[in-house]
C-alpha cells in the first residue's frame, strides 16, 4: 500500500477517536436546550437604587473639588438617601459663584437655598433614565456572561412593569452555584492606596484612630480566602477606576501560581504611573466588589500591565477574568426567584421535529447512493464522519442543542454533501473527456479543490465578521457554522479521497468506476 | 444517473433583462408590505406577559394547551415548573413598543390584564365560566383588595371584610397549590357565618390560580437588533473583499448583489405569507446569507478558466457556456440542501415550520439567482462600466 495513505489514515482514525472522546459519554457532554430538557428559571433584580448613589457620590466628589477650585468655603458636603446632596456652612457672598456652578454643571440637578443648607437633588427624569440605563448595561453584562462561560441559547429579558428585574433562563448545566454567583458578581475592581492594616477586627482598626476615621479613608474587609488578617483602612478615592480596565487574562505569579493579568488602556496606564511613581514602597491594595483581594508592595512604576496575584485555584482565576471581561455591572444584582423548568416543547414536537430530521437525513443519503452509485457509498461514509465531528467539536464547545440547532445540523448534512458533489461531478466531466479512471480522480480532487476552497472560505469569512461583531446567538450560530465547513472540507476532500485510494488504488487495471 | 444532459446549451444571458424586471417587482412588492404591513414579530423581539398558573388537579402541558386554545392563545410557551402542578405561561401580548411615555404606559397595564384575563377565562370550566358570568367573583384567583372592596359592597363593615379577606389570601398561601378547595376550609380557618353566607352565595372557586401576571421584555432589543444587522453588513463586506480578491472587484460585487437579492425576496415570502419573525428565521436568513454565495463561487470559478480558454467569443456566450457547464453541480448541490428542507417542512411540525419555510424560499430563490443573476450582473457591467476586458 502507498506509504502517504497510511499516515493519512492515521490522521482520520485519530480524528474519529478524538471526536469520541469529546463525546463519551453523550448524556453528560451534549447540552439540551432550554426548549428540549428544561433548564433552571432565574429572576434578578437590579438594586438601581445603588446605580443613583454611585452617581450621586461621584457628583458630591466633583462638587468638592469645584469648590475647592473656585476657594469657596463649606463645612460639608454629604450625600443624604440616594439622590439628593446636602451642602453646609456656605458663606453669603459665595452664594453666586455656587449657582454658577450648579447651573453649568450640575444641569441634571435641581437646588433649593435655605438658610444655612443649599439642598441638591437629581432631577427624577435623570433619575429615572439612570435607573433604565443600569438595568439595559446589567442585561448587556449578564448575556457576555452566559455566553462566555459557553451556556448558549439562555433567555435574557427583562421583567415586571417597573422594568428592574431581569429574567433569565438557563439550559440544565453541571454546575448551576458557579454561574449563579458570576452573573451576580458586580465585576467592581478598584486600586486603592493602603492607609493602614491589616487589623484582626474592624474595632481594632478603629481604636488605632481612636474611634474616628479620616474623611477620606475607610475600612475594607478582605476576601478570608485570600488574605488572613480581616480588615484594612484604605483611602476612600479609588487610583485608577476600573472602567480604565482594557483587559484580563489569566497569568501566572513569579511562582507559577495562577493570577489575574490586566492591562490597562492608555488613560489608566497614565494615571497608575503617575500613582506608582509617587507613591514606591508604599501599599496598595487590589479591591473587587468591596472586599480587598490583594495587598502588595509597590516596588517599581507600573504602567499598562500588571497581575493580581493571592492565593487564587485556577477555576477562580478563570472566573475573575471572565467577570473582568464582560465589564463591571452598573448596580447590584439581587436573585429574588429561582425555579427549576421543564422543557418548553410538548413530547408531540420534539418527535415531529426528530422525525423530519432523520427523514431529511434519508433523503439525501439516498439520492447520492441512487445518483452517485458506489461513490455515493463514499459520500455517506464522509457525511457519517462529518456528522461525528461535529458533534464532538460542539461538546467541547459546551454548546447546547435545541430542537431548531438539530434542524441546523441536519441542514449543514445537506450542505456538506456540496463538496462531495462538486466532486463527483468534476469527476464525470473528466471521464467524459475520455480520462482514465484513476487520473479522472485525480484531476477531479485537485480541479474541484480551489472550487470547494473559495465557496467555503467566503462562507466562513461571512460566519468570522458574524462571530466578531454579533452577539449571543448570533455567536452561537457562527461557531456551528465555522465547525461545520471544517468538518465538511476535511470529510469530503480528505476522507473521500483516502476511500477512493483504498478501494481503486489497488487495482492495477481499473477499466470502470462506478460514479 | 443523470438527471441532466452534460451539453446543455440554454441562453441564460438572453432573458436576463426579463428577469431583472421580475426580481426588481417581486423586490418592491416586498418594500410595499413593509412599509404598509411589516414584519410579524414573534415574542422574541415584542415581549409579552409571563404567568405562573397554579392547578389543583393533575394537569399535562396537552390539557393546559388545549385551555389555551380556547383562549386563542394556542402560540404561547408553557413550560412546567419543577414536578409541581405549576406551570409558566409566556404569551405575546400587544405590548410593542418598549419605550413609550408613563401615559401611555398606563394603557400598556390595562392590556396585560386584559390578556390575563382572557387566559383565566380559557381555563375555565364550564360551570365556573357560568358562575363568572352570573357576576360571582372568583376567590382563588381574586387580589385582596378586591375582595375587600366586593365585601364591602355586600354590606360588610371595612374591619371584617378585610379580615375576611386576608384569612382567604392565607389559606390561599398556606395550601401547596395556592388554591382553596371548598367553602369548609374558609369556615375552618375562621370566618364568620355571617360572611361565609355572603362567599357561598356570590363568591365561587376555581380549581387554578395565577400565582403572578408580569410584563417581559423582549429577548431580542433594540440594541441587539442593531448588532445583528452591523454583524450582517460586515459579513457582506468581508465576503466582498474576499471575492474581490479571488477573482475581481466587479465579481464581488455582483456576488454581493445576487445576495442582497436572495435575502429581500425571501423576506418578501416572510411578509406575504405573514410568518413569525423569531429567532429561527434569523438563524435562516443568516445560514442563507452564508450558503447562498457557494453555488455563484462555483460559476464564477469556471468562468475565471473559461476567460483563459476561450479568447474570441464574447462575454455573454463565455457567460452562458459557464453557466450551463455548472449547471448540473448547480442544481444538485441545492436539490440536497432542499430535500432535507422539505423534510423539514412538511414532517418538523409547527416549531420547525417558519425555519423551513424561509430557507425553503432561500434554497429556490438562491438557485435561481445563481444561474440567472450573479453572471447577468457582469455583463451589465460590461456594457456600462468598461470596455471588454480580455486582453
Amino acid at each position: 500500500m502507498d506509504k502517504s495513505l497510511n499516515w493519512k489514515i492515521g490522521l482520520i482514525i485519530a480524528v474519529i477517536a478524538l471526536s469520541i472522546w469529546m463525546l463519551y459519554p453523550p448524556k453528560d457532554k451534549i447540552n439540551l436546550g432550554l426548549d428540549l430538557k428544561g433548564g433552571m428559571h432565574l429572576v434578578l433584580e437590579v438594586e438601581t437604587d445603588a446605580a443613583i448613589t454611585i452617581q450621586s457620590d461621584m457628583s458630591v466628589t466633583q462638587l468638592r473639588s469645584l469648590f475647592k477650585d473656585g476657594s469657596i468655603k463649606y463645612d460639608k458636603i454629604n450625600r443624604k438617601g440616594f439622590d439628593k446632596i446636602e451642602i453646609t456652612g456656605t458663606l453669603l457672598d459665595d452664594e453666586r459663584k455656587i449657582k454658577d456652578i450648579l447651573d453649568d454643571d450640575f444641569r441634571d440637578w435641581t437646588y433649593t437655598f435655605g438658610g444655612n443648607l443649599i439642598g441638591v437633588t437629581l432631577r427624577p427624569n435623570i433619575e429615572q433614565q439612570l435607573r433604565d440605563q443600569s438595568v439595559d448595561q446589567a442585561l448587556e453584562t449578564i448575556r457576555n456572561r452566559v455566553d462566555e462561560f459557553g451556556v448558549a441559547e439562555p433567555t435574557i429579558q427583562k421583567e415586571g412593569l417597573a422594568g428592574d428585574k431581569i429574567l433569565v433562563e438557563l439550559p440544565g448545566i453541571d454546575n448551576p452555584e458557579r454561574v449563579k454567583s458570576l452573573i451576580k458578581s458586580t465585576a467592581m475592581l478598584e486600586f486603592r492606596s493602603v492607609v493602614s492594616g491589616p487589623f484582626l477586627t474592624e474595632e481594632a482598626a478603629l481604636k488605632d484612630y481612636n474611634g474616628q476615621l479620616p474623611e477620606d479613608a475607610e475600612i475594607v474587609k478582605t476576601n478570608p480566602r485570600r488574605l488572613d488578617k480581616g480588615f484594612y483602612v484604605l483611602k476612600a478615592a479609588t487610583v485608577v477606576p476600573g472602567n480604565n480596565l482594557k483587559s484580563a487574562r489569566r497569568a501566572q505569579d513569579e511562582y507559577g501560581a495562577p493570577a489575574v493579568g490586566f492591562s490597562f488602556n492608555s488613560q489608566g496606564a497614565a494615571q497608575f504611573e503617575k500613582f506608582t511613581a509617587a507613591n514606591i514602597g508604599k501599599q496598595l491594595s487590589i479591591v473587587l466588589d468591596d472586599r480587598i483581594e490583594s495587598v502588595a508592595t509597590i516596588q517599581d512604576v507600573i504602567s499598562g500591565d500588571g497581575i493580581i496575584h493571592g492565593r487564587f485555584t485556577v477555576d477562580e482565576v478563570d472566573d475573575i477574568v471572565l467577570v473582568l471581561r464582560s465589564g463591571a455591572l452598573p448596580a447590584p444584582l439581587k436573585y429574588i426567584e429561582e425555579r427549576t423548568i421543564g422543557p418548553s416543547l410538548g413530547t408531540d414536537s420534539i418527535r415531529k421535529g426528530l422525525t423530519a430530521c432523520l427523514m431529511g437525513l434519508f433523503l439525501v443519503v439516498t439520492f447520492m447512493l441512487v445518483y452517485y452509485r458506489a461513490a455515493g457509498i463514499n459520500s455517506v461514509v464522509a457525511l457519517a464522519l462529518n456528522m461525528l465531528i461535529l458533534m464532538g467539536a460542539m461538546a467541547s464547545f459546551r454548546a447546547t442543542l435545541s430542537l431548531p440547532g438539530i434542524a441546523g445540523i441536519i441542514l449543514s448534512i445537506g450542505m456538506a454533501v456540496d463538496a462531495n458533489v462538486l466532486i463527483f461531478e468534476r469527476i464525470r466531466e473528466e471521464l467524459r473527456a475520455g480520462k482514465s479512471p484513476k487520473s479522472a480522480i485525480d484531476a477531479g480532487f485537485k480541479k474541484a479543490f480551489w472550487t470547494i476552497f473559495d465557496s467555503n472560505l467566503t462562507t466562513v469569512i461571512s460566519a468570522v465578521f458574524l462571530f466578531q461583531f454579533g452577539t449571543g446567538p448570533i455567536k452561537g450560530f457562527a461557531v456551528t457554522l465555522i465547525i461545520g465547513i471544517a468538518a465538511s472540507m476535511f470529510t469530503a476532500i480528505w476522507v473521500s479521497r483516502v476511500i477512493f485510494d483504498l478501494t481503486y488504488g489497488r487495482r492495477k487495471k481499473m477499466t470502470k468506476l462506478s460514479i | 444517473m443523470n438527471i441532466f444532459k452534460h451539453d446543455t446549451n440554454i441562453k441564460f444571458i438572453n432573458k436576463m433583462y426579463i428577469l431583472f424586471v421580475v426580481s426588481g417587482l417581486v423586490i418592491a412588492s416586498g418594500i410595499f408590505l413593509f412599509f404598509t404591513r411589516g414584519f410579524r414579530l414573534g415574542i422574541d423581539f415584542s415581549g409579552g406577559t409571563l404567568v405562573e398558573v397554579s392547578f389543583q388537579k393533575n394537569t399535562t402541558i396537552p390539557q393546559l394547551r388545549k385551555m389555551l386554545d380556547e383562549a386563542k392563545l394556542g402560540d404561547a410557551q408553557v413550560t412546567r415548573i419543577g414536578s409541581e402542578n405549576k406551570f409558566f405561561i409566556k404569551t405575546m401580548a400587544s405590548l410593542k413598543k418598549s419605550n413609550l411615555n408613563p401615559a401611555v404606559k398606563m394603557q400598556e397595564i390595562e392590556e396585560y390584564e386584559i390578556v390575563a384575563r382572557e387566559m383565566r377565562n380559557g381555563m375555565m370550566d364550564d360551570a365556573e365560566r357560568s358562575q363568572a358570568a352570573a357576576g360571582k367573583i372568583d376567590l382563588n384567583n381574586t387580589a385582596e383588595g378586591e375582595i375587600a372592596r366586593f365585601l364591602r359592597d355586600k354590606g360588610l363593615g371595612d374591619e371584617d371584610a378585610q379580615a375576611s379577606a386576608s384569612l382567604i389570601i392565607n389559606q390561599r398561601k398556606s395550601s401547596t397549590a395556592g388554591v382553596v378547595t371548598d367553602f369548609a376550609q374558609l369556615e375552618k380557618a375562621g370566618i364568620k357565618h355571617r360572611v361565609m353566607a355572603i362567599l357561598r352565595d356570590s363568591t365561587f372557586l376555581s380549581k387554578f390560580t395565577f400565582l403572578s401576571v408580569e410584563f417581559v421584555g423582549p429577548q431580542v432589543g433594540k440594541d441587539l437588533r442593531l448588532k445583528a444587522t452591523l454583524a450582517c453588513i460586515w459579513a457582506l463586506i468581508g465576503m466582498l473583499v474576499y471575492i474581490a480578491f479571488r477573482f475581481k472587484f466587479l465579481y464581488g460585487l455582483s456576488g454581493i448583489l445576487t445576495l442582497v437579492h436572495d435575502v429581500l425576496v425571501t423576506c418578501t415570502f416572510l411578509l406575504l405569507f405573514k410568518i413569525e419573525v423569531s429567532l429561527q428565521v434569523i438563524a435562516a436568513i443568516l445560514t442563507l446569507v452564508g450558503y447562498s454565495i457557494n453555488d455563484t463561487i462555483v460559476i464564477f470559478d469556471r468562468l475565471r478558466d473559461n476567460l483563459k480558454i476561450m479568447r474570441k467569443e464574447n462575454l455573454g456566450e463565455i457567460l452562458d457556456k459557464s453557466i450551463n457547464q455548472t449547471l448540473s453541480r448547480t442544481i444538485i448541490t441545492s436539490l440536497t440542501v432542499f430535500l432535507t428542507v422539505v423534510a423539514l417542512f412538511f414532517f418538523g411540525g409547527e416549531v420547525i415550520h417558519p425555519f423551513a419555510f424561509t430557507m425553503l424560499v432561500g434554497v429556490i430563490t438562491g438557485t435561481y439567482s445563481s444561474i440567472y443573476q450573479s453572471c447577468a450582473w457582469l455583463k451589465v457591467w460590461e456594457k456600462y462600466l468598461l470596455k471588454r476586458k480580455k486582453s
